[in-house]
């Protein structure tokens, strides 16, 4: 029973991808010399959730119960914050950390995030401290392989319904770019491969854009906004010439999601599976799923 | 174990050091032009950029032509020609260093001074490049037309690639057949073209043989340096150097991904008479490993004027104020660099004066860069630098307890840094048997000499397991079992 809720909460094998994600970057991509800001992320979002759970959760489940539920969630922020954003400075960590966990209870709307926590995080880091980065190149090129097909399993496995959010973002701000680069300017087949095999582009659309707490509810509403997220990044890229586009676009397109989930009426994101399951089970999945983050 | 640091030996460490920066070379006559490493200095500041390229071209200068593409028309006081030695000055500051350090006798106060002296290598020229013709319309139009220094200075737009090469070939110069392939895309991306031919009389007024590098600025989102032009007369791999300075921090590759170079390793005493040779190999070895396609951070400093220390050991001059304006470091507030009239004077009150540099080193080729080379100024502060330490054994006798604890330790130490220069290098350990031997005159225990120590590593290393190939493993299992689980419905 313990192995089967463990493998229901999708979280967890987000978790678990994201921390093989982690090691690659250290064991082959040379991040070693990064282990504290890391350190840094982790402990910030772990505290700042109890912190936030202590003075802002909701009181009546007990503390502790709610603590734990809420780990998970709180080391996904953690990892998106490990993989995107870079710094030098362990305050700049901290609050990128805090701003994250905080904005999951304080920015709320109709029971969903306004925002995607850790694309805030990342945005308000950048913006506000300017001693924070993105560092697309951190990646290299030649994971794209392991990068697509790790990720893809990890939709399918999970078969969590937001397939559709990835698709239609990497599909539009692929293709786009695939007109600009290869129709329209011409440049050798191998140049655009080397812009869309990022592993920051493949993190953010299935790891990030992702997340089922701040996407509209309804599958057309979903659709047209990844689109729309996707066409600004690829003007802000191309002609702008903006690093990490997709992730600014994101936190700007998110107040959004109200407003598309009041035009197309749709019942609240449900993460049911295919299968039946007992009242018990279901229990279960209702109070993982309406819990206060993602 | 007490270390001293007494004195640090700089060299130079240019692999092949010649060939094309940003554009190609094109030769007027049928001739080879040789160009292997080509070193450009990027200063970057908001969308203001200053490109200086370092001019080695060898040969008879009314064959020298030069075509770059850049973003926008440059103005005559957009280009300049600037003294050749900044951009020694500049890698003799910045290259890996060896630095050394001597042990100190356990038995007695003893301390010794030395001195070293430099290392340089001549690079050996290499490479070839012809040039082939092709014909079609004309559709070029000079937008501008310059004589700067010893230079005639064109700027071309063009609506398509067959009119640029045409016109070009019509006016003598020859272009690589393959440059067509490169040409269209920054046409349609409305990039200028900035056409560089020696004007002899100007030239022969100079009374000098070297051609001076180029500066030229200007303004543009764009923060880029077009190398795939020049892959269009090399075949095989080029070399180039980056010198970046920026108000902020670092640079960085945006499109490529960046590695520190391996720093801080302890390496053997016998590497120390030809260091160049060692960090050639590092360099390869590393570039295999990291799949090629990355961008070397070499050094990484904070050489702002009033910051007092500019490096830590210092292996060449700092970088002066005069140094950093004639590379183009605008905002010191040099007012002979300062004709910027589209700096607004808002940005001069508030900038600060810092400099930071970044030194890049990148090798490329046709199939692991398709793309040039795009960068990003990032706020990382951190200095960073390629150091690579020897250390000088004590000598004496070594009779007391302590001392034979020493020649202990040594022996363990001489033994790490055998693997380390094996691992390093990714030679094989017998490489370095003639070496070890001829440094076999220390006047030490033979047990602890490299000669002596070197088949116990060998015997060592052989037994050696490699681990990451555990990780992939791990990573794979964990897969295998959500797939299982998954597949008996568990999940």
């Amino acid at each position: 029973m313990f192995s089967k809720k463990i493998f229901r909460d999708a979280r967890y094998f987000q978790i678990i991808f994201q921390s093989i994600f982690l090691c690659y970057g250290i064991y082959f991509l040379q991040w070693q010399n990064e282990y504290w800001l890391y350190a840094t992320y982790f402990i910030g979002c772990l505290g700042t959730q109890f912190l936030g759970e202590w003075f802002l959760g909701k009181k009546q489940t007990p503390f502790l119960k709610r603590y734990k539920a809420g780990i998970p969630s709180a080391l996904i922020s953690a990892f998106g914050l490990s993989l995107l954003l870079k710094t030098n400075d362990p305050g700049v960590a901290i609050f990128a950390a805090i701003v994250t966990i905080v904005s999951k209870y304080l920015l709320r709307f109709n029971g969903k995030h306004i925002f995607n926590p850790s694309a805030l995080g990342i945005v308000i880091a950048i913006v506000l401290t300017g001693n924070a980065w993105i560092s697309p190149g951190q990646w290299g090129s030649n994971t794209v392989m392991l990068f697509g097909v790790m990720s893809l399993g990890f939709i399918v496995t999970t078969r969590v319904q937001k397939l559709d959010v990835s698709i239609a973002f990497l599909g539009v701000f692929a293709g786009l770019l695939f007109i600009r680069q290869i129709i329209y300017l011409g440049w050798p087949m191998d140049h655009f491969v080397q812009s869309v095999s990022t592993g920051s582009l493949l993190i953010f659309s299935f790891f990030m854009i992702t997340d089922p707490k701040t996407i509209p509810n309804h599958t057309t509403a979903r659709i047209i906004w990844s689109t729309a997220i996707a066409a600004v990044a690829f003007y802000l890229t191309a002609f702008e010439f903006i690093n990490g586009a997709p992730v600014y676009v994101l936190v700007l397109a998110q107040p959004l999601v109200p407003l598309l989930d009041k035009f197309f009426k749709a019942k609240k994101f449900e993460w049911a599976p295919s299968t039946n399951y007992t009242l018990q089970e279901k229990e279960f999945l209702q109070n993982i799923y309406s819990r206060s983050s993602i | 174990m007490k270390k001293k640091l007494l004195i640090i030996g700089a060299f130079i460490v240019m692999s092949p050091l010649l060939y094309s920066f940003c554009g190609f070379y094109i030769s007027k006559a049928d001739g080879t032009l040789k160009n292997k490493t080509s070193q450009v200095i990027l200063i970057r500041d908001g969308n203001k950029s200053v490109i200086t390229m370092y001019n080695d071209f060898k040969g008879d200068t009314k064959d020298f032509a030069m075509v770059v593409p850049v973003p926008v028309v440059l103005r005559k006081d957009d280009i300049k020609v600037v003294d050749q030695s900044i951009f020694q000055k500049l890698n003799d500051y910045s290259a890996p260093r060896l630095v050394e350090y001597w042990d100190e006798n356990p038995c007695y106060e003893y301390s010794m001074m030395r001195s070293k002296s430099e290392n340089k290598q001549n690079a050996p020229l290499s490479d070839k490049l012809a040039g082939k013709v092709a014909g079609a319309r004309a559709s070029v139009k000079i937008e501008a037309q310059y004589i700067v220094g010893e230079y005639d200075i064109l700027i071309l737009s063009a609506k398509e690639s067959t009119g640029l090469k045409t016109w070009l070939n019509q006016n003598g110069y020859k272009i690589p057949a393959n440059a067509e392939e490169v040409l269209d895309p920054y046409i349609k991306s409305n990039l200028k073209f900035f056409v560089v031919k020696v004007n002899e009389k100007e030239k022969q007024k100079l009374n000098s043989n070297f051609l001076r590098p180029i500066q030229i600025k200007f303004n543009s989102p764009k923060f880029m340096l077009p190398i795939r032009l020049g892959m269009a007369n090399a075949d095989g791999d080029q070399d180039l150097i980056v010198y970046a300075f920026t108000r902020k921090g670092r640079i960085e590759s945006t499109n490529y991904r960046n590695v520190n170079i391996v720093s801080n390793k302890n390496i053997p005493l016998f590497v120390q008479k030809n260091f160049s040779a060692f960090y050639g190999n590092l360099f390869t070895t590393q570039w295999n490993k990291e799949n090629k396609s990355v961008a070397f951070l070499e050094y990484a400093w904070n050489v702002t004027p009033v910051n007092p220390m500019k490096c830590d050991p210092c292996v060449g001059n700092p970088p002066t104020e005069q140094d950093l304006a004639q590379s183009g470091v605008w905002w010191l507030g040099n007012k002979d660099w300062n004709d910027y009239s589209d700096v607004d004077e808002e940005e001069y009150d508030n900038g600060t004066r810092n400099v930071h540099f970044t030194r890049l080193h990148f090798r490329y080729n046709r199939n692991s860069f398709p793309q040039d080379l795009i960068f990003q100024v990032t706020p990382n502060t951190e200095n960073y630098q390629a150091r690579y330490i020897i250390t000088h054994p004590a000598s004496g006798d070594f009779n007391c307890a302590a001392g034979k604890k020493y020649l202990q330790d040594l022996r363990a130490r001489r033994k790490k840094e055998l693997m380390e220069l094996t691992y390093l290098t990714g030679t094989n350990i017998n490489n370095w048997q003639e070496e070890a031997i001829a440094k076999n005159d220390e006047e030490i225990n033979s047990s602890v000499q490299y000669a002596t120590l070197l088949p116990q590593v060998k015997d060592e290393m052989e037994n050696k397991e490699s681990m990451p190939a555990g990780l992939v493993l791990i990573g794979m299992g964990m897969l295998g079992c959500a797939g299982l689980l998954r597949w008996k419905g568990m999940i």
